[in-house]
């Protein structure tokens, strides 16, 4: 700390000689001229002094019939005056601060958080789309009216807060985590819910629309289940109209479906060879700077990693640097064993019949095999199954009072 | 005078006006309530205090600073007489 205020201050060493050095050393401890370091070699004592004392001492110079030299000049009052000879330099350090101050008016990040089934890249094409992009200008965003126009753009968004944090753009979003209900367009022409399978019916509960099957009938892909076209009778049992709404029904048709996937006998395993290379490069924004490199490997695989420094990343300046590391591999064959072959293939049963447990499907018999054959390994499973109907069509239209023969 | 400083508990050196001399080891020597020096060379430094003199003897002997109040010595000290 001393040393520092003595650097700040400014300091000289100085070599003394003459007729009484030692007097000299008194008056100046007299008069509070602080010397230190004071070392003799020959005739001479060499000593340092502070800038200040060194312009007092001319009396005591005089009074003690010493002469003084300067050997060195240390701290700052000598560093700036060399400094400012330096023209480029000042430039420089000029230009830095004028760089540094024109950046702050930059928005030069853009982070968003809270987000979880919009996608970080659908929120920044809409951003983009309303001109909100990393290197705009702090003044022209408004922010205000990007919060309404996230709230308008994104129905699920509840929330939305933008602000500016330094010179990053940091929005916090919170989605409705009440599913989405989607509802269904009401069409006036009317749906009939029609088989997708051929297959039996073991469950109906209809709420709207005419039945068309009961339980125990077994209907051909196509069949139509219930019938979207309501007939209103006269009273002589006529039909006076048909309403036609959307069939709505809870059925289960059982059917039989089935499974199969296969894998090759053999696959690829990548061997390292432990040899690797690694090479640099630095980025700044979206462009990369690196040195050009002939191919390392005949086969390899390349690793990155990516890092800025902590200051950069709290000035949220993009400038990145990185490394990349080859590693040199080859293929080896290898070939499955019954277990593996048959762990993988029930892995692949197992995500299937998620799949259908996911749709509703109840499964009621299922028969799997795993077989070996000359170039992979089989699994086929037949499974008998109760799946909700889904499929719909359009109801055919009827003119009204044509269809007089219906028979309710 | 002496055992009035003493029963009041005095500080001597502010009192009597004596050399305040603390070594450590032969290597450093820190000296307050001197006059000035009388002899400065690489092998003898020679104060003047209030009431007497200091020599300090011994070699490579330099002074790392010297104020008003206080100075520091160091070097390879063998020696310190009183005269």
């Amino acid at each position: 700390m001393i040393k520092f205020l003595k650097y700040i201050r400014g300091y000289l060493r100085i070599r003394l000689w003459g007729f009484s050095p030692e007097r000299f050393m008194n008056l100046c401890s007299n008069r509070g001229i602080l010397l230190w370091d004071i070392v003799r070699e020959g005739e001479s004592y060499y000593m340092c002094i502070s800038l200040d004392g060194f312009r007092e001492l001319k009396p005591i110079l005089k009074k003690t019939g010493t002469r003084v030299a300067i050997l060195e000049r240390y701290g700052l009052p000598f560093l700036i005056p060399r400094l400012l000879k330096r023209k480029i330099f000042i430039l420089g350090l000029l230009l830095t601060f004028v760089f540094w101050i024109v950046s702050t008016f930059y928005i030069w990040n853009i982070e968003l958080t809270g987000n979880q089934r919009i996608t970080d890249d659908v929120f920044y094409s809409f951003l983009k789309e309303n001109q909100v992009t990393v290197g705009m200008r702090r003044d022209a965003l408004d922010i205000g009216g990007l919060e309404k126009q996230i709230r308008r753009q994104f129905p699920e968004i509840t929330w939305a807060s933008a602000r500016l944090d330094g010179t990053k753009l940091q929005i916090d979003i919170k989605e409705n985590d009440a599913p989405i209900v989607i509802e269904r367009t009401e069409t006036t022409c009317g749906t009939d819910l029609v088989a997708d399978y051929d297959g039996t019916v073991t469950a109906i509960i209809v709420r709207s629309g005419v039945p068309q099957v009961s339980v125990g009938d077994t209907v051909e892909k196509g069949t139509v289940l219930v019938e979207g076209r309501i007939p209103i009778f006269n009273e002589d049992k006529t039909v006076r109209e048909y309403e036609y709404v959307d069939a709505d029904a809870d059925i289960l048709l059982e059917h039989s479906t089935s499974f199969s996937e296969s894998i090759p006998l053999d696959y690829i395993e990548k061997t390292y060879t432990g040899r690797e290379k690694e090479s640099y490069y630095l980025k700044l924004g979206s462009q990369t700077c690196r040195l050009p490199e002939e191919r390392p490997f005949l086969v390899y695989d390349s690793l990155m990693k990516e890092t800025r420094p902590l200051a950069l990343e709290k000035l949220d300046i993009p400038v990145f640097w990185g490394s990349v590391t080859h590693r040199e591999y080859q293929n080896t064959e290898h070939f499955y064993t019954k277990e593996e072959a048959e762990t993988l293939l029930n892995q692949k049963l197992m995500d299937f019949l998620t799949d259908l447990e996911e749709k509703g499907v109840q499964i009621i018999e299922k028969n799997v095999r795993i077989n070996r054959n000359d170039t992979s390994w089989v699994i086929e499973g037949a499974f008998l199954v109760r799946e909700p109907v889904t499929g719909r069509t359009e109801t055919a239209r009827m003119e009204d009072g044509l269809e007089a023969d219906f028979e309710p | 005078m002496e055992n009035l400083i003493e029963s009041l508990k005095f500080p001597k050196d502010i009192c009597m006006g004596a050399m305040k001399v603390t070594l450590t080891g032969n290597r450093e020597a820190w000296i307050e309530n001197y006059r000035g020096i009388l002899e400065y060379t690489e092998s003898l430094i020679l104060l003047q205090g209030k009431t007497c003199q200091v020599c300090f003897e011994g070699t490579g002997l330099s002074v790392d600073y010297y104020t008003n109040e206080d100075m520091k010595i160091s070097g390879c000290i063998s020696c310190v007489r009183y005269g």
